[in-house]
């Protein structure tokens, strides 16, 4: 199969770069709900990302990602540097990935879609809403479209 | 022969009077050389008179007498000597004229000079003047550029902590949410009651930092102006009220409105923030609400006409502060930045608002914007909205 959407017995990989706990734990617990099986990985700043993208230092064994959701506002280095470099890796470039932030500003989603973001999310602040959001990305991405082979 | 006599004698002596005349004349005009030649000439002519008469009174008439010549002399004798008596008095005259012209002159110089002195004075005052006055002009320029960019500041601010509080309000929001979704009835009444005052602390202040957030976007987000089909942006204000439109059971009517030069946006959330208040405070009567433009100068007057519960005039001036409330949350909910963003978005357009109203009487909210007739009613004539 040249997707990985039908037929596939083993679980969605999904890597989560926030930094924020909390919206973690949300994150964990909207996709607890969901309906597709998947691995939720999480890495807490932009050098993490990279190094685990990369199986560099202690992610040597990590498994490459079928989805990232990337966060905007992260430590050391940002999310519009992470999402550069992995669309500029010929390699990781055709990992999707979902931006998801807080920030509504025009010159944050211009910036994002032009380094090649899959789309870009603004972290809804009603509980429900944020569920529903991260459920339909699983949703979207996981079942309906097509992703490339790993 | 005496009488020939007499006529030399005359004309010596007349002759003599006119030398003597002569040389007191030095002295009043101060022309030496002539007055000297003209008394000598004249003393020679009186010598050759006497010498005449000295002769003829000794017999001797080598030189005979000539009665034509001797009076012709004492006629020109008489002429010098009207002559040299008349000129002193023409010179003083002359010289009174000179010396009157010359004080009128230098009068006139020491006024010139006093004049100049003057206006020198003027002109040193007035350069003072205008060094004051371009120091104050400075100073208020940067007087106004301070408040320029202390507004600019606090807006940005305002955007900024309203931004940032976002973040930790979703994590409190969300959890309370998710505590409320998971614990809801297991555990005593107490907590259910506690998580029930959370969340809704929670909303509440949701709504409030998205109202500032809008409040501080007025100056810092806000697009330019552009023509605004007002019909076309009440639409769509309406569009948005649906659903309290459906409950409240109102009818909203309007007159045709214009198209201006404003911000589209701001313009659909002053039209939407104005209307929602008329259907918010409702009166015993189902909400009954119109809408009408009216031209009055170079601006345009825009009414919203309630038939709600209307305002006490003491508050009338209030409403439109940030955070003033005249009721308690239980009977209206709201932030009370509904009216200052009103206020905001009229005045970033140039324009005012203010309310006419009475308690029990509905309000009628007006709000003027900036246009001349050359923006036409375009769309005259649609009907009513509902």
């Amino acid at each position: 199969m040249a997707g990985s959407r039908k037929g596939s017995c083993r679980p969605i990989e999904i890597l989560l770069v926030e930094d924020n706990p909390g919206d973690v734990h949300l994150t964990k617990e909207a996709l607890k709900e969901g309906k597709v099986v998947n691995n939720l990985q999480t890495v807490g700043d932009g050098e993490e990302a990279m190094a685990y993208l990369r199986r560099q230092g202690p992610y040597t064994q990590a498994t490459r990602p079928d989805l990232i959701l990337l966060d905007l506002n992260l430590p050391k280095k940002g999310g519009r540097e992470v999402l550069a470099e992995i669309k500029e890796d010929p390699d990781l470039r055709r990992i999707p990935v979902v931006i998801l932030t807080v920030s509504e500003a025009e010159q944050d989603i211009i910036k994002s879609y032009n380094l090649h973001a899959n789309c870009y999310i603004t972290k809804p602040v009603n509980l429900e809403q944020f569920m529903e959001v991260v459920q339909s990305i699983e949703n979207f991405w996981l079942t309906v479209v097509m992703l490339p082979p790993r | 022969m005496h009488g020939l006599l007499l006529i030399i004698a005359v004309a010596a002596l007349v002759q003599l009077l006119a030398a003597f005349c002569a040389l007191r004349l030095i002295r009043i005009t101060g022309g030496r050389t002539a007055w000297v030649l003209i008394a000598g000439a004249l003393c020679l002519m009186a010598l050759r008179r006497g010498i005449k008469l000295w002769r003829l009174a000794t017999g001797d008439l080598s030189d005979p007498p000539d009665l034509f010549d001797d009076g012709l002399t004492l006629a020109i004798s008489l002429a010098m000597l009207a002559a040299v008596l008349w000129i002193p008095p023409l010179f003083l005259t002359i010289q009174r004229a000179a010396e009157t012209l010359r004080q009128a002159k230098d009068n006139l110089e020491i006024k010139v000079a006093e004049r100049t002195v003057a206006l020198q004075d003027v002109n040193i005052r007035l350069s003072v003047e205008l060094d004051e006055r371009r120091r104050a002009e400075r100073v208020l320029a940067q007087y106004a550029e301070d408040l320029k960019r202390s507004n600019a500041e606090l807006e940005q601010f305002a955007y900024v902590a309203s931004h940032d509080l976002q973040e930790p309000l979703r994590m409190v929001a969300s959890f309370t949410q998710l505590l409320a979704k998971r614990y809801q009835g297991k555990l005593d009444q107490d907590a259910d009651d506690f998580i029930g005052f959370a969340v809704e602390g929670a909303n509440r202040m949701q709504v409030l930092i998205n109202d500032l957030l809008a409040f501080s976007r007025v100056g810092t987000r806000g697009k330019p102006f552009a023509a605004v089909d007002c019909e076309a942006v009440l639409s769509h204000a309406l569009a948005n009220l649906t659903t309290i439109l459906q409950e409240t059971g109102a009818v909203v009517t309007r007159d045709p409105l214009p198209t201006v030069r404003a911000d589209e946006v701001q313009l659909g959330q002053l039209f939407q923030n104005l209307l929602a208040n008329a259907l918010k405070f409702q009166g015993p009567d189902p909400p009954r609400v119109h809408l009408a433009a009216q031209q009055q100068g170079d601006e345009w007057i825009f009414s919203v006409q309630d038939n709600g519960i209307g305002i006490a005039p003491e508050h009338q001036e209030r409403i439109f502060t940030i955070f003033q409330r005249l009721h308690r949350r239980e009977e209206f909910p709201g932030t009370g930045l509904g009216l200052a963003l009103c206020k905001k978005i009229a005045e970033r357009h140039g324009g005012r608002i203010w309310v006419k109203s009475a308690p029990g009487r509905g309000s009628t909210f007006y709000f003027s914007i900036p246009g001349g007739k050359e923006d036409g009613r375009e769309s005259q004539g649609k009907l009513p909205a509902h």
